[in-house]
């Protein structure tokens, strides 16, 4: 489908669920970086009862092939209770799983506007107040998403973690690994021996956003703006979300800092802890960062597969399968401290 | 034997072209799918340069840790399976526990740290150089 002729279909489609008069869609454009999702931008200018208004939007649409799990009737309905909750994400519209209309799942929400690369925020002046303050604010929301009542907002759907949520994610990336690799890695095979051998022993069960990391942050000189890429929710242990935000990927770099090259850990626990009234235990949280590089190292296989298994060919998605071993790399700097 | 260029030079000569010619004429998506292309060039090049010599490399430590007979293979493709092999096996005993503790521990994360330092030689040697900086060991 060209850009013209989603254009076309996205028209009718807006002006269909919102009983408008006439719609139009003005700078369709797709934007970079989904590596696993078509993200779409666009002005829609909607003429309704209330007279006319534009506002800036983005359609998110799976691709034709895929092997990350995920479904945009659930990020959407996590995304409004987010909303509701007071957790900085964009608005979401309207959603359809009807192939006929796009030719995949899809929704729309407000675009907001703001910068999403990383290494921009770690290096550009522009962003000098906003490194200071965003490892606060990322643990002040964290903590707020947290707080979802899953049942008040009929997230019904969000998988169960069984007895130990930290046990099950483990085993399930475990499973994952074992389909998808295509050759051995030792160091995963030390860091899994590690992780099992100090499964945290009570971890509470929360919604957790699931990938929860600078690079699915929009920002602005003022900080955190919005909260994006509510794909891998799951009800688990609140520490998964923090220990993903320190994983050595998103550092990109920074790594004398290892919050999302921002900041010290003990101050993004202690700023958690303030949140949400939880305590910390931090043999727990650093479990929780070995685990996030080598879900990391996992995600990379899996990505690569994606091309070599004929599903989307992308010179991206091939070269990553090349970024596994960054992910063994520090698993072994993590297990021999 | 085939007349120069070597694989090496035409592939800088690729990667040189795409990061001064396409890269700054490109936006957005297609200009970070033109640095990836240059970059997985240069990893191609830098295999095709130093690969053989630390694969073999990697089949000798593997063979001494896993108490094996260091192989005499001649073809890379060889090489390879012996790699694959060793690497299986010592996945197995890690996986077996046998790397827990002790002597045999320490000998494994050595030689595994070895082996993946020289996998970043060829994938991101600016990975590698950064690692080994905030380690102080550089």
């Amino acid at each position: 489908m060209d850009a013209a002729e989603l254009n076309e279909r996205l028209r009718a489609f807006i002006r269909e669920q919102g009983n408008f008069r006439d719609v139009k869609i003005a700078n369709l454009h797709k934007m970079p970086g989904g590596a696993s999702r078509e993200i779409w931008s666009f002005d829609c200018t909607t003429q309704g009862a209330k007279g006319a208004e534009t506002r800036g939007m983005v359609l998110r649409r799976d691709p034709a092939a895929q092997r990350i799990e995920s479904n945009r009737r659930h990020e959407f309905l996590i995304l409004r209770a987010a909303f509701e909750e007071g957790v900085p994400v964009p608005e979401v519209f309207w959603l359809s799983d009807d192939p006929a209309v796009l030719g995949a799942d899809f929704f729309i929400m407000e675009r907001v506007e703001g910068e999403t690369i990383a290494r921009r925020l770690l290096r550009d002046e522009q962003y000098a107040h906003a490194r200071q303050v965003m490892p606060a604010q990322l643990a002040e929301i964290a903590a707020r998403i947290h707080r979802i009542d899953p049942i008040k907002h009929q997230l019904d759907f969000l998988p169960e973690p069984g007895p130990n949520a930290a046990l099950t994610e483990v085993q399930r990336y475990e499973e994952n690994f074992r389909t998808l690799a295509l050759q051995p890695y030792p160091a995963f095979e030390l860091a899994f021996r590690w992780l099992y051998q100090r499964v945290p022993k009570s971890p509470r069960k929360m919604l957790v956003h699931g990938d929860y990391r600078i690079g699915n942050v929009i920002f602005g000189p003022e900080g955190v703006r919005s909260i994006l890429d509510w794909e891998l929710p799951h009800l688990g242990d609140p520490l998964e979300d923090l220990g993903w935000m320190c994983t050595r990927a998103w550092r990109f770099g920074a790594d004398e800092n290892p919050v999302g090259g921002l900041g010290r850990r003990e101050d993004f626990w202690a700023a958690y802890e303030k949140a949400s009234g939880l305590s910390v235990d931090p043999e727990a949280a650093r479990w929780w960062e070995v685990f996030g590089n080598l879900k990391w190292g996992i995600i990379t296989i899996s990505q690569a597969r994606t091309h070599m298994d004929g599903l989307v060919s992308s010179v991206e998605l091939a070269s990553i399968g090349r970024r596994t071993v960054e992910n063994e790399l520090e698993l072994l700097n993590l297990i021999e401290q | 034997m085939q007349d120069r260029p070597t694989a090496i030079e035409l592939l800088q000569a690729a990667a040189d072209f795409v990061e001064r010619e396409i890269v700054p004429v490109t936006q957005g998506q297609k200009q970070f799918q033109s640095r990836v292309v240059a970059n997985v060039m240069r990893i191609v090049a830098r295999e095709i340069e130093i690969g053989e010599p630390l694969l073999r490399a990697e089949v000798d430590a593997l063979a001494t840790l896993l108490g094996a007979q260091k192989p005499h293979l001649h073809t890379t493709s060889d090489v390879l399976a012996a790699a694959r092999k060793f690497n299986e096996e010592l996945s197995a005993r890690i996986r077996a526990g046998e790397a827990d503790r002790g002597e045999f521990r320490a000998r494994v994360l050595k030689v595994t740290r070895q082996i993946v330092e020289d996998k970043l030689k060829i994938a991101n040697p600016r990975y590698l150089e950064a690692d080994l900086k905030m380690r102080g060991k550089f």
